[in-house]
């Protein structure tokens, strides 16, 4: 057993746990926190795409130990006093879920995503960096077009933004090859 | 999982030490190889060693015409460096093209080279720059340091602390990705230095990461994708499954060579 | 009109079966066997049953012992319309008992014969690893032709042969008159492999027995809560109003979960031995696995064609893999009253087996039974225009059915209601531009890439559970609606709320739909083959005449008058040219409050029984390019035109056309479970392995919605659910045959992997060594 601290959502949070406790099971099974899905055992789904640092990771690749001394945000943690975020709207908007597992994971990447590309985002960027992220429902089709419009509404002037403040590409665009 | 102790040493000696205590211990860097792999019950640790807690593992630099990464690196970092795209920009491409993005965000190149996956990406830019493995106990040449499928030179309880890699004139990777795993079904990393030209292959080998002597030497003499033509890579030591048989392999490795020769400095990831 | 659905959605307050915990609940994980068949002679849970934290080890010989029943899958589709599948000769189709854990034989390789219960689920799991069961290896057989097969291992004893379903069906004079005086006759044989639903939320239930009121709750996401209280209720031996089941949010449906799974009923009966809930949630290996699975289907087709392209006559012989036990024979029976496509074909005949074999049982997967039959017969127009000379295009508007047909009864029996099949195709065209296709094809060849063109028609058909329920209920806030469909992100709590605000006269806000818990929703048909906007709105339309006539008889009373002096316009209830006027909110608010305890509800209960099924069609087109080198494929244009009938929310049935071409894309090129020939294992049991639509493979849709209202219900709705998978297996293989032409073109079976396109192109030049291609 060891004792993690972190700040979740804003909140600071302490708690015991078992050493081998994934920072997925601790948000939803510990804090209760049901947002954030588990939908693969094999880090591939992105259902359970959180915020570590202000950095998208897969939390059930992740220890709760690891994530000690961190800020995580979930899904819940999104909306800021009841206002929803212009990537929640865009979803909303564009149709751009239907059963709603994949959304929560899918919501995190995608302001992460967006956060980190202070340029315009093109379709064909988006679809590369959300490969991560799997969706059976929608085909992908509107998940991008809501990305791309979230974008857009989130690159408007610093004054009008909430949080304000770009930050570095994480994943630079070298040139890379398809087909031929 | 099966339950294990989590240890977050501050200091390599630590880091060493704690690896002593224990029964049966692992190091954990991003867990983006080794968290997946006990998620599956393939393994029964009774200590994971998180070395990311330890400074002198992180960081890049460069001093002499030499790039060093330190071992918990995340991929993310190492796409992201203006170091690493300036000087070797096909190792900045192919960190920024393992798995998805948030995978990258943990992924180290430590736990990657250490692990010798044979569809991982690195292994092939580590044996094909001809690196520098930099271990807790000694340093080792990439032709050294990795030993078959899965399997490196790395002995119980060292680990490796940071990766050297000579900085070529120029080097390029070129990669086919499972429509499934999206791992490597071949990648091929081509490096050139002077007159010396390195080509090595990942995804593919029977035996893992491999270099191709025919094609370096045909490279070495003329660096031009033509200068590969009628070169074959033989299927019999191929790895063959669901995502290719070994004549697809042989195959695959011949197209990306060339591919990677006609864009130096770039990377290519095919589906 | 957007979701009411999502606001609990995009902020992480979905209720799905995992997110239910209940006070002091243990967890339940299933010792599953590693062979594809095996005798039973033990289980040894010594070991085990002393391990930290385990409470309980259960073995089917415990599920005997309890006296629990059989699950009632009720596989054999007996609406009125359904195709009539019997055992050979007529007879009753053999059925194996599907208990909750099997006391003789494991037949399959991930079939849970044991169940331990732990405190932890990785202490349940650890425990499970030391369960020791005797196994006995038989005998397997998992491929379909085999299976079938005179030397098969028998997967039941009781039907040494494996064949459960051969029932024929046509008229076989006329069809062979036919193809004896035809100028062509073209065949093939369609291998249509198997795969899986993979919703995102792998299943779960959350069991719990509570003794003081002798109930069962069951949370449990599925297809139809209304029918597995029914079925589990059977397996428990209880009254179905001792069982309680909560399915609220579902993540993915697909088919996948419309059949009752055995941990559902071993975790509510779990619990009531240890008078604690106990919990089990599936791993994605797990799902992979023991997921009822979909397709598995060999097709033999022959079309007779006369001199002029006409289509004669059609023969087929379809043999359909239900895996180890007979869940669901959905697929065979859908498929087979759709074998003549949307053509104009008057003499067929049909002969529709099904096979046991040592494999997970299947049952319906989106557009059950759909589009494999298409498949099969659009391939065969493909070759028979190809080996012919004839016009792909050409050919198939000169057989397709003409409105002046509709409705349309074809050669098996099926009556297509409503279409216009030739405007499909030709507004299909526009809009994927088909002129332009050559100049792109020219295009792509200079970049050494080697393009497909694919087409396909479809004609595909909705029936499903007859019966629905709805019971509408005002109250002073808003009108609840409760109903017994069971959506998984189709976004019924928003199309039938549209539906039913139109009907009252009121705003789409004050519309309340209430799904999933058996405890409210008393009956109803769930959620599958389309059925549900159609079901759900006509029994919305006329409870809501029903209620209105309510509404008016209280208004009367109110206003102390007779019912007939009552006008309902626009949400309100008058006496015509006067001012005296009441609401629906605030009628019921009076109807509560003229009751002592408030108790009464101004509402109705309507049932509504509907056989008549529908046939939702239209045309696809795609283009893709092929990189000879390495077999890559990417889809560069993806068209299709829908014929729903009547469309309540564009926005939704685009939404359902988008994903259901993942699904039949994703079978096309890159999903498989595939079995390993030597072992009998299923070897794609992760993401790992199992190709799946990403967001890097998928193209942009353009996708247009035809409306040719159908004359079957009130609101003219046909489906708009399944058929943007149903085209979809053959458009893109009609794209591969059409890269590929100049290479033979080569027989590839589904999935088109990069290894197979370049295996087939690197076969047919080392026979044809001058044959074009790129180096």
């Amino acid at each position: 057993m060891l004792t993690v601290s972190m700040t979740v959502n804003g909140n600071p949070v302490t708690s015991e746990i078992e050493d081998q406790l994934l920072l997925a099971r601790f948000l939803r099974d510990t804090l209760g926190l049901t947002g954030t899905h588990v939908g693969c055992d094999t880090t591939h789904c992105g259902c359970c795409v959180v915020h570590l640092n202000g950095v998208s990771v897969k939390s059930c690749t992740v220890l709760a130990a690891q994530a000690n001394g961190a800020a995580v945000t979930t899904i819940e943690g999104v909306a800021r006093n009841g206002e929803l975020h212009p990537v929640q709207r865009a979803f909303h908007e564009c149709h751009a879920l239907q059963c709603g597992f994949c959304t929560p994971g899918m919501i995190m990447a995608a302001i992460e995503l967006i956060e980190t590309h202070p340029e315009t985002l093109t379709a064909e960027t988006v679809r590369d960096e959300m490969e991560g992220n799997l969706c059976r429902c929608t085909g992908y089709h509107n998940i991008v077009k809501a990305i791309l419009q979230a974008a857009e509404e989130m690159r408007a002037p610093q004054s009008a933004r909430a949080g304000g403040g770009t930050r570095e590409p994480t994943t630079p665009e070298l040139t890379t090859g398809e087909g031929g | 999982m099966y339950p294990f102790n989590y240890r977050a040493p501050a200091s390599l000696d630590a880091a060493q030490a704690a690896h002593g205590a224990a029964d049966n211990a692992a190091f954990l860097s991003g867990g983006m190889t080794l968290l997946p792999a006990l998620k599956l019950r393939l393994a029964m640790p009774s200590d994971l060693i998180d070395l990311c807690g330890i400074a002198e593992l992180r960081g890049i630099s460069s001093d002499g015409g030499v790039l060093e990464i330190g071992a918990t690196t995340c991929h993310s970092e190492v796409a992201a460096a203006p170091l690493v795209r300036r000087l070797i920009p096909a190792l900045a491409g192919l960190a920024g093209s393992i798995a998805d993005r948030h995978v990258r965000h943990r992924g180290t190149i430590g736990g990657s080279v250490a692990n010798n996956d044979p569809a991982a990406d690195y292994p092939s830019a580590v044996l094909g720059l001809g690196a520098t493995v930099v271990t807790s106990r000694r340093r080792m040449a990439a032709d050294d340091y990795f030993t078959g499928l899965y399997q490196t030179a790395l002995e119980q309880g060292e680990f490796i602390t940071r990766i050297a890699f000579p900085v070529p004139q120029v080097a390029s990777y070129a990669k086919f990705r499972s429509l499934a795993s999206r791992f490597p079904v071949a990648g091929v990393f081509v490096a050139r230095t002077g007159k010396q030209v390195r080509v090595a292959v990942t995804g593919a080998g029977s035996n893992g990461v491999f270099r191709v002597a025919t094609f370096e030497a045909a490279l070495s003499a003329d660096f031009r994708p033509e200068a590969l033509a009628g070169l074959r890579i033989d299927p019999q030591s191929m790895l063959s499954d669901q995502s290719g048989t070994a004549e697809y392999r042989a195959n695959l490795i011949e197209v990306l060579a060339r591919r990677a020769v006609s864009r130096p400095g770039t990377i290519q990831s095919f589906k | 009109m957007r979701r009411k659905e999502d606001e609990r959605l995009i902020t992480g307050r979905g209720q799905f079966t995992d997110d239910f915990n209940l006070p002091d609940q243990v967890w339940a994980v299933m010792v599953r066997s590693p062979h594809p068949h095996a005798r039973i002679n033990g289980v040894d849970s010594v070991a085990a049953a002393s391990m930290p934290g385990v409470l309980g080890i259960y073995s089917g010989a415990d599920c005997v012992a309890d006296g629990l029943g059989e699950i009632p899958h009720n596989p054999v589709p007996s609406t009125q319309y359904d195709v009539k599948l019997t055992a050979r000769g007529g007879g009753k189709v053999f059925i194996g008992s599907h208990t909750l854990l099997p006391t003789d034989k494991a037949r399959y390789v991930g079939e849970a014969v044991a169940m331990v219960v732990a405190a932890t689920q990785d202490q349940a799991q650890t425990a499970a690893e030391a369960v020791a069961v005797d196994f006995e290896p038989l005998r397997w057989v998992a491929e379909t032709a085999a299976a079938s097969a005179p030397d098969a291992p028998s997967v039941w004893d009781e039907l040494p042969d494996n064949i459960l379903v051969d029932s024929s069906f046509g008229n076989v004079e006329a069809t062979d008159a036919a193809f004896a005086r035809a100028k062509h006759v073209v065949s093939m044989t369609h291998v249509i492999g198997r795969v899986t639903g993979v919703p995102l939320e792998p299943r779960a239930a959350l069991g719990w027995y509570d003794a003081k009121t002798d109930r069962y709750t069951i949370y449990a996401g599925s297809g139809g809560a209304v029918r597995q209280k029914q079925e589990f209720a059977r397996v428990l031996g209880v009254e179905p109003a001792q069982v309680r089941i909560v399915s609220l949010d579902v993540g993915g449906n697909f088919g996948t979960r419309n059949r009752a799974y055995v941990e559902f009923g071993l975790v509510a009966w779990a619990s009531r031995k240890l008078g604690r809930p106990v919990k089990f949630r599936a791993e994605r290996s797990e799902s992979f696995l023991t997921d009822y699975q979909g397709r598995d289907l060999i097709s033999e087709v022959s079309l007779a064609i006369d001199a002029d392209g006409r289509f004669l006559a059609i023969r087929a012989s379809n043999l359909s893999n239900v895996g180890s036990r007979c869940v669901s024979l959905s697929p065979l029976s859908k498929g087979s009253g759709l074998i003549t496509g949307s053509y104009d074909i008057p003499y067929a005949t049909l002969r529709s087996r099904a096979t046991y074999s040592n494999t997970m049982p299947t049952q319906a997967y989106r557009s059950s039974g759909r589009p494999e039959v298409t498949f099969a017969i659009e391939r065969l127009i493909d070759k028979a225009a190809r080996v012919l000379g004839f016009d792909r295009l050409d050919l198939r508007r000169r057989n397709l059915v003409p409105p002046s047909k509709m409705p349309y009864q074809n050669a098996v029996g099926s009556t297509y209601d409503s279409g216009e099949y030739e405007r499909n195709m030709d507004r299909l065209l526009k809009l994927g531009d088909w002129d332009g296709a050559e100049a792109r094809r020219q295009e792509a060849r200079q970049r050494g890439m080697l393009f497909g063109l694919g087409f396909a028609n479809y004609v595909e058909s909705s029936i499903g559970s007859p019966r629905e329920r709805a019971d509408l209920i005002v109250k002073p806030q808003g009108v609840e609606v409760v109903i017994g469909t069971q959506p998984a992100g189709q976004g019924h709590e928003t199309s039938f709320a549209q539906v039913t605000a139109d009907l009252l006269g009121i705003g789409f806000e004050q519309v309340k739909i209430v799904l999933g818990d058996t405890d409210i929703v008393s009956a109803g048909g769930g959620t599958h083959s389309g059925r549900s906007m159609r079901h759900a709105s006509t029994v919305i339309s006329l409870a809501a005449v029903d209620l209105i006539e309510k509404g008016k008889q209280h208004a009367a009373e109110l206003f102390e008058t007779t019912a007939d002096k009552i006008d309902f316009v626009d949400g309100s209830f008058r006496i015509a040219a006067s001012n005296h006027s009441v609401d629906w909110f605030e009628l019921a608010g009076l109807v509560e409050k003229a009751s002592p305890d408030g108790s009464n509800r101004l509402w109705v209960r309507r049932d509504n029984e509907m056989h008549t099924p529908v046939f939702p069609n239209g045309a696809c087109m795609c283009e893709i390019e092929i990189d000879p080198e390495t077999g890559g494929l990417e889809i560069t244009r993806y068209s299709t035109v829908d014929d729903v009938g009547r469309c309540i929310n564009p926005l939704i049935v685009h939404g359902q056309t988008h994903g259901g071409i993942a699904q039949g894309v994703g079978q096309a090129l890159w999903e498989s479970c595939y079995i390993d020939p030597d072992s009998g294992q299923p070897l794609n049991g992760s993401f790992s392995d199992y190709g799946m639509p990403r967001f890097d493979n998928m193209p942009f849709f353009k996708t247009e919605i035809a409306e040719v209202i159908s004359p079957t219900n009130p609101l003219g709705i046909k489906a708009g659910g399944e058929g943007g998978t149903t085209p979809a297996l053959a458009v893109i293989m009609s794209a591969v045959e059409d890269a590929l032409a100049e290479f033979g073109p080569p027989e590839i079976t589904m999935p088109a992997t990069p290894l197979k396109i370049w295996t087939a192109i690197q076969q047919a030049r080392q026979l044809n060594p001058t044959g074009r291609g790129n180096a």
